[in-house]
């Protein structure tokens, strides 16, 4: 059901297997038909949100240097915590 | 740029930004004081109260005007907070947010219980009794209901570095209650009932943290907070002034005249300020963590006194300024501390 539910409840449910931050970005912005260069940054800030509140995990970093982001800065790629499952599971999200 | 510098980098951006959301929110909660007090002495608030207090009493009368007061400053803090995620483009999200009762809506309408006729009702109780600068300072207080709330139950850690804090908060919070407890006790006329809005104001705003939290780690905090605003607005305008109107306080009478356009700028000049402070204090904990983003903060018990000096040049008792100097002490002891929050967002 993409599209339905609040955007940090996608996020947690993409994050399961880790995911770079872009490709979170663009599924999202996708799924839920969100255009634009600000609802890509304020996606990528509920990332930021769920990680700062230790449910997402800061995993590996890298330079983007094609540009698939943003030409020169950081990519990011995040996992769920342990802490992130429970939350989720709160959530019903019922394949974590 | 090599990894390293770049994340160097990203760092400090965003540690940065925090800061400045974290100022603003200050600033803003600072001037919300203004005109909290202001409108005590603006019609038909002064009206109001003139009529209840002939026929109920003065503490009743400020009770009942202060819940229509506050039921306002609700009402123009949804209203600024409508308009912010108009801009944002969050409607969607807040439709997809509000379906989910039980992870998110739930404790909003929690946190609203507690924020709106605890807290705010609390701190315009204060304000009318008291003073700005005492309600101000009095709520300096929250951060150590809570903590230790936190702890009782989710079972968070208080470090000994956080009970110094603890202690110094204390000792601030009876050195503001306590000094102008005695200045009154001595002419022998004490407003109780304002002192009791200091503490619901602290007990209050701390119970609505630690439940506000949970609803809104997995929810987007412009529309969460939007959501506890409209819980508050519910509690307010379907539930408890239908019911005083009922018992027979004219609310509604006086709530129709309150569009006047004095009253109305100085009701707008409320919701702005206090719906932006809530959306500036979320924004921050992201990016410098919620112990440093509630630290500075705190700096608005500073500020609000500056500004009650400046716009009403009333000098506070020195009590009330040692009491704050001790709470924002305390606050700093606390949350200067390094938390985990910190190292994942550092990403080392």
């Amino acid at each position: 059901m993409a599209g339905n539910r609040p955007i940090k409840f996608r996020i947690l449910e993409l994050c399961n297997g880790g995911k770079w931050n872009y490709e979170i970005v663009s599924q999202i912005q996708k799924e839920y038909g969100l255009k634009g260069g600000f609802h890509r940054d304020s996606i990528n800030f509920d990332i930021i949100e769920l990680a700062s509140g230790g449910m997402l995990k800061d995993v590996e970093v890298k330079v983007d240097e094609e540009g698939v982001y943003k030409k020169g800065f950081l990519l990011h790629k995040y996992e769920l915590t342990d802490f992130g499952k429970v939350r989720a599971a709160d959530a019903c999200l019922m394949y974590v | 740029m090599d990894l390293k510098a770049l994340k160097k980098q990203e760092h400090q951006k965003r540690v940065k930004y925090g800061y400045m959301w974290a100022f603003f929110c200050a600033v803003l909660w600072g001037m919300w004081y203004i005109p909290g007090t202001t409108v005590w002495v603006l019609n038909p608030f002064d009206e109001m109260y003139g009529e209840i207090a002939a026929g109920s009493g003065d503490g009743m009368a400020l009770v009942i005007v202060a819940v229509l007061i506050t039921a306002f400053n609700a009402l123009t803090v949804i209203l600024a907070l409508t308009v912010w995620n108009g801009v944002l483009g969050k409607f969607g999200e807040m439709k997809r947010t509000v379906k989910e009762f039980h992870p998110c809506s739930k404790w909003f309408f929690l946190a609203s219980i507690f924020g709106g006729p605890m807290a705010i009702l609390g701190s315009f109780i204060a304000m009318g009794f008291v003073g700005g600068a005492f309600a101000a300072v009095a709520a300096l207080m929250y951060p150590v209901i809570g903590s230790i709330l936190a702890q009782k139950w989710y079972g968070e850690k208080i470090s000994k570095r956080a009970y110094l804090g603890i202690a110094f908060i204390i000792a601030g919070g009876i050195t503001i209650f306590g000094g102008g407890l005695l200045t009154e006790l001595g002419s022998g006329n004490v407003a109780w009932i304002g002192y009791l809005g200091g503490l619901m104001a602290a007990a209050g705003w701390g119970i609505e943290g630690a439940i506000a939290g949970k609803g809104l780690d997995i929810a987007e905090p412009d529309v969460g907070l939007t959501l506890r605003f409209l819980g508050e607005n519910i509690i307010w305008w379907i539930i408890i002034v239908p019911i005083l109107a009922i018992i027979g306080f004219p609310m509604f009478k006086y709530a129709f005249m309150a569009f006047e356009p004095l009253t109305l700028l100085v009701l707008v000049f409320a919701g702005i300020t206090f719906g932006f402070c809530y959306v500036t204090w979320y924004k921050s904990f992201p990016l410098i963590g919620v112990g440093r983003g509630q630290g500075i903060g705190n700096l608005y018990g500073l500020f609000a006194v500056i500004f009650i000096f400046l716009f009403f040049g009333d000098v506070p008792s020195w009590t009330i300024l040692l009491g704050g100097a001790l709470c924002l002490g305390g606050s700093s002891i606390m949350f200067s501390e390094d938390t985990g929050e910190m190292e994942s967002l550092r990403g080392d």
